[in-house]
């Protein structure tokens, strides 16, 4: 299969929302395959969404087991399509990056913990409930269907420590 | 292209952005880099801006006189080439807060340790806050580890400071993940 390069802002494919799969073909196989040989290759990268390869369909992958962050708290590899956060609750703050918006990072607060339902590779239904880095990588991801960055989600410049919250 | 540091200060009001860019917008200035916050009373603003044809000050002429004139105070300065681009900072992301009853000589200490380690400032906000007859002081600092000092390390001298100086002091790792 095949490394795909990694497009960058402001590749209008990143700012489109994706289409559901709607079968799982040889294509979504193919697909699901350069995602994973992507975010492999690239080394320190944790999800890889689809249209950051230049596919507009609904489909991550995610794997936050080798990252310091993640390795004591994950679900191994995800092949995620068309998945959907069911439930979600808390607030983790935590400065993001992404491998589409080089040279630029900044505070996000997603939600802590989620309960996320997708298809699998093989096409089986899977609801998982995932917490800590992991949920935040996998939000993370999930926005990239939508068309939308952590740009669109910073929460903070810088640290937001003077300022009160409203009652 | 020649570069510019500019810096603009003067008493907060809403409209000081605006009055500014637009003195640049219609010299025909870039804006690259810019940070700009409020401080006490006071609205700060650092730019980094070029242009096409500036390279020097005396290229900006009296531009930026009716600033000065509404109560800002306006300073440039001429960037040496090169002076503009950002540095590859590579290394540990690390926040240092630090808090606590309001005296003289909590910043020096702190950050002369660190520049005695080499560690890079990234960003530094000090602020007064709390009841006048109960001032607390806050400074948040980030900042990027040389590769041969350790988030642990850094710990231990800011713990040893802590005693020291008598106030609270922590230290995080806040290095961004990219995902």
């Amino acid at each position: 299969m095949a490394v795909r390069e990694i497009l960058y802002y402001p590749d209008a494919r990143l700012k489109t929302a994706c289409a559901p799969i709607a079968k799982l073909d040889e294509e979504t196989g193919v697909l699901i395959q350069d995602l994973l040989d992507t975010m492999i290759d690239s080394g320190h990268s944790v999800g890889v969404a689809a249209p950051q390869i230049g596919v507009s369909r609904r489909a991550v992958v995610v794997d936050v087991s080798g990252s310091k962050l993640g390795r004591d708290n994950n679900h191994g590899q995800l092949v995620m399509i068309n998945p959907e956060i069911l439930e979600q609750s808390g607030q983790k703050i935590m400065r993001e990056g992404c491998m589409s918006v080089p040279d630029y990072t900044g505070n996000v607060a997603r939600a802590e913990e989620i309960l996320v339902q997708f298809l699998d590779r093989c096409g089986d239904r899977r609801v998982i409930r995932a917490t800590g880095f992991e949920a935040v990588a996998i939000q993370h991801e999930l926005d990239h269907l939508d068309g939308l960055l952590f740009l669109d989600r910073i929460s903070s410049l810088k640290t937001n420590l003077f300022r009160r919250k409203k009652r | 292209m020649s570069h510019f540091a500019l810096t603009v200060i003067g008493r907060d009001h809403p409209g000081i952005v605006a009055q500014v860019t637009e003195t640049l917008y219609r010299l025909g200035c870039n804006i690259a880099d810019s940070s700009c916050t409020i401080l006490g009373g006071q609205f700060a603003m650092i730019l980094i801006i070029s242009h096409p044809q500036y390279d020097s000050l005396e290229s900006f002429g009296e531009a930026f006189d009716s600033l000065e004139e509404s109560g800002l105070s306006v300073f440039v300065r001429v960037l040496q080439p090169g002076g503009e681009a950002s540095p590859q900072l590579h290394g540990e992301f690390c926040l240092i807060s630090v808090y606590g009853s309001d005296k003289p000589g909590i910043v020096y200490p702190v950050v002369k340790e660190l520049g005695d380690r080499q560690i890079n400032i990234t960003d530094l906000n000090t602020k007064l806050v709390g009841p006048p007859e109960r001032p607390v002081y806050v400074m948040m600092i980030e900042a990027i580890l040389p590769p041969n000092i350790s988030l642990e390390q850094l710990t231990e001298v800011m713990a040893e400071l802590k005693a020291k100086l008598q106030v609270d002091i922590s230290v995080r790792d806040i290095t961004p993940v990219e995902l």
